[in-house]
């Protein structure tokens, strides 16, 4: 041990030379060579070049149909695997138009329950197979087979068949006609019957493997590389029918630790792009010279959930009240600044749907107070709390782990509901348990957030039918006209047809206020300058990812 | 001597049955559902109770413990419910990281409390000795979480010489071969570094304490009176006999080495086995967490029946007795 001991003291030029040799590689350049300086911004996009992304999360698989739709599972398969048609993120003017994709066109037979799509016979898949309407067609078997268990298949309830006409012609057969027809027909990309078919659908669930070893993809992008735990890389699919994108060779998606650890990264020039940052972290972002910051709205509602069906929160009158107790403009302008508002309806305002007519109530302690006393809520003990029968108008306000503001969030309602007389305990769960209670409806109330999809069904949020395990009523609210009205849009032919019934639910949800509506907020992405074209919408942050393009010499 | 290594033997395995079976049942009690991904979840009740039954967590708690002992014993370490694939195969995955982390942090951990705790055995009472009790306790007493966040603060962002996280860089893929170790090496420095140190401190105090009182024996006096030089009778005489209740010590750095692994693996990105348990509890992947913990529970259990053995082996009062 001695003289191994000794052989290191008598060598700190060797230790040295280690560490340096270890500094240097660090030094390596992260840019393989592609262009040179000269092919400047003013030039255009330019093909080459590599962006680092940061993603909490990690992929899933290769498997759309067999794996949960998490934002980066989505991310991927949207980018390897091309859907019929490209939903445009243009929803927040007007029903979302659609751009033609694997499909070059579509038509409607007269009577609204046969959807034909037309594909384009320049498209194969990555082994040089062309992709036909065979693909569509077992596609869809897949999707709706019941050993496949797919969490989508139920927007293909009420395609009866879908046909292959010939090769370049597919026919989606539909049992009634409703709103979202195109989107249903177009959920889901189309996946490879020639690879993927040996596989019987019964094995799916347990050789996710398999299918990362039988991978073969006709989108943008393929799977360069795959490190478990550590990063994904997509490359470019050389037989994607644009010869013109992607520009970009590989786009490495890097698992990060958190959002703090990813914002680390992003300032030091790790990353190049994050979907996602705080409000929080905003000035440290624009701080940077290197970043750009880019914020739209986002599809996606916060608000605290009544269990309709708890003692407490059974009268809409009481409901109300806790809602006028609530001061949700300073929660937002404490929580999000400029990048959130005080949100009125499950439709975000920023959505052409929005019932505009409708304003956030009021913070009104007041008119809180007098109706908790009308309907007996008293602080009969002088205890501070109010309470009725014997019982006390006190309760648990669960939120998420790991979501900050939630978080925050339940603590500033504590705050404002003691004013009125209302003890509230926060508590934060783990989301795994949290969503077993919500689905089992054994909560008090909840601080939770809400996606609508641009289809703007109110069904799985707000219809009776789907309080418990089919559906997303968290706050297990009931309602006959309401469920009446929610059916009675999503059966419009047209989703503009919807309209009419939309602003009529959206007031009685207003009136009923089975939920508060907190905030809607903006997300925000930061994007090192040297990427080009970037584009991240409400639904993607990878939406235009084969449009994205990086300039050289930074 | 064969007898003692066969009653060692049953008992290491009754107490993995044991610690496998406490953790099957113990698991369960944890709210929470593995169908449960995340708030984008559109699973209808009827496809939640396919998956059910397809994962076989709709029969009783007993039949699934048997299954899932029984397939063990086999060899089968059941499928992954988050990653659709075997057990084994996610677990081979990530063994390799957690394997390379582990060693580096034990040389680490190993140096370090040999330089420190001969240092301060020989300067007795000194201004180092005192010195470096307190920065061992200090080390020994931070929670690694902590370490770790400083450790990539001071030098991966006031001082960016280190990467904060992952096992590679970006391009890895891109080096030569030489490269490539090199890179791993700088990616291992932070972590391997804050672990090692996590533990050196308790290490360092119990060298010192054993070679301060090695230091004491009649042989010493002997090796001393024969003219031997000081350094000499302290690393080779001394440090030999005071190491032999290492092998002890060494038993018990294991768990704190895979515990530990735990959360610098999660602080560092690192890919290996406690990052994937701790995704694992996360999504509620009964299989996966049940597969990293048994194999965690099978190392530690196997390393307290080597140092058993290793002290009969080295230490002949253990052996007569």
């Amino acid at each position: 041990m001695l003289e191994k001991l000794k052989v290191f003291r008598a060598s700190p030029l060797a230790a040295l030379l280690v560490a340096g040799a270890l500094l240097a590689a660090g030094c390596d350049s992260r840019e393989p060579a592609a262009g040179t300086p000269a092919q400047s911004a003013a030039a255009g996009p330019r093909r080459g070049g590599t962006v680092v992304t940061g993603w909490t999360a990690e992929l899933g698989g290769v498997n759309d149909l067999i794996l949960p739709a998490t934002q980066l599972n989505r991310e991927v398969f949207y980018r390897i695997f091309l859907h019929l048609v490209e939903e445009q993120p243009d929803f927040q003017d007007h029903p979302p138009t659609f751009k033609p994709l694997l499909a070059k066109s579509y038509d409607w037979s007269p009577d609204h329950k046969a959807l034909t799509f037309h594909l384009r016979d320049d498209v194969v898949w990555s082994d040089g197979v062309p992709v036909t309407a065979e693909d569509v067609r077992w596609t869809w078997q897949a999707q709706v087979h019941p050993d496949v268990i797919w969490e989508g298949a139920d927007s293909k309830r009420w395609i009866r068949d879908v046909e292959a006409v010939d090769p370049h012609t597919v026919r989606f057969h539909f049992d009634r006609v409703y709103a979202k027809q195109l989107l249903d027909a177009n959920e889901g990309t189309v996946l490879p019957k020639h690879a993927w078919e040996k596989l019987p659908f019964a094995q799916w669930r347990e050789n996710g493997d398999w299918f990362r070893q039988h991978l073969v993809v006709d989108g943008p992008f393929t799977i360069a590389s795959w490190e478990p735990q550590q990063q994904v890389v997509l490359g470019r699919n050389e037989r994607y029918f644009d010869k013109n994108v992607p520009y970009l060779d590989r786009v490495v998606m890097r698992q990060i630790p958190d959002q703090a650890a990813g914002l680390t990264q992003l300032l030091n020039g790790e990353l190049d792009f994050l979907a996602q940052i705080a409000p929080r972290d905003v000035p440290r972002v624009k701080a940077s010279p290197r970043l750009d910051l880019v914020s739209y709205w986002a599809n996606l509602y916060v608000a605290a959930v009544w269990n309709n069906d708890h003692p407490l929160f059974k009268d809409p009158e009481v409901r109300r009240a806790l809602t006028l107790a609530i001061d949700r403009k300073t929660i937002v302008e404490t929580l999000l600044g400029e990048y959130g508002r005080v949100a009125d309806s499950p439709i975000a305002n920023s959505v052409w749907a929005h019932d505009d007519t409708l304003r956030p109530w009021p913070y009104d302690l007041a008119a809180a107070r007098r109706i908790l006393a009308a309907k007996g809520w008293r602080d009969s003990n002088g205890d501070g709390v109010l309470d009725k029968d014997g019982r006390p108008f006190a309760f648990e306000l669960a939120s998420n782990a790991g979501n900050q503001a939630r978080i925050d969030a339940t603590v500033m309602i504590q705050d404002q509901l003691k004013k009125v007389g209302i003890r509230v305990t926060p508590r934060v769960v783990d989301f795994n348990a949290l969503a077993d209670q919500i689905t089992a409806g054994k909560f008090d109330a909840v601080v939770f957030g809400y996606t609508l999809d641009t289809s703007l069904d109110l069904t799985g949020n707000f219809h009776s039918e789907s309080i418990g395990p089919d559906g997303n009523n968290s706050a297990r609210y009931r309602n006959p006209e309401a469920d009446r009205l929610i059916l009675k849009a999503a059966s419009q032919p047209e989703l503009i047809g919807m309209k009419v019934y939309l602003d009529q639910i959206q007031q009685i949800l207003h009136r009923d206020q089975p939920v508060t509506f907190l905030w809607e907020s903006q997300r925000l992405t930061a994007v090192n300058k040297r990427v080009k074209n970037a584009k991240p919408t409400p639904t993607y942050a990878f939406f235009n990812l084969r449009e994205w393009w990086v300039e050289p010499g930074h | 001597m064969t007898t003692f290594l066969l009653r060692r033997l049953g008992a290491s395995l009754l107490l993995l049955l044991l610690v496998l079976t406490f953790l099957f049942f113990f698991l369960r009690l944890l709210p929470g559902n593995p169908i449960n991904a995340d708030e984008a979840q559109r699973l209808t009740a009827e496809q939640r109770q396919k998956l059910q039954r397809l994962y076989g967590l709709d029969r009783p708690l007993p039949d699934q413990y048997v299954t899932w002992i029984s397939s063990l014993a086999r060899g089968d370490w059941g499928t992954s419910l988050s990653q659709q694939r075997p057990v084994s195969a996610a677990l081979w995955d990530v063994l390799p990281a957690t394997v390379i982390l582990a060693s580096a942090a034990l040389g680490v951990e190993i140096a370090t409390a040999l330089l420190l705790g001969v240092l301060a055995a020989r300067r007795r009472g000194s201004a180092l000795d005192h010195a470096i009790r307190i920065t061992t306790l200090l080390f020994y007493s931070q929670p690694l979480f902590w370490l770790g966040l400083m450790a990539i603060l001071l030098f991966s962002y006031v001082w960016p010489v280190l990467p904060a996280s992952h096992m590679r860089s970006v391009d890895a893929e891109l080096m030569s071969p030489l490269g490539r170790f090199l890179d791993l090496l700088r990616h291992l420095v932070l972590p391997a570094t804050v672990m090692g140190l996590g533990t050196a401190g308790a290490t360092a105090r119990f060298i010192r304490g054993s070679l301060i009182e090695v230091m004491g024996q009649d042989y010493i006096r002997t090796a001393r009176a024969k003219g031997l030089s000081e350094r000499r009778v302290v690393w080779v005489h001394g440090l030999r006999n005071a190491l032999v209740p290492f092998t002890q010590v060494f038993a018990i750095s294991l768990p704190l080495l895979l515990s530990g692994s735990l959360i610098v693996e999660v602080v560092f990105s690192w890919p290996g086995l406690g990052r994937l348990a701790f995704q694992a509890i996360l999504t509620r992947d009964y299989p996966l967490i049940l597969g990293a913990t048994t194999l965690s529970a099978a190392v530690v259990i196997l390393g307290s029946f080597l140092a058993d053995v290793l002290q009969v082996l080295v230490d002949p009062r253990v052996r007569d007795a």
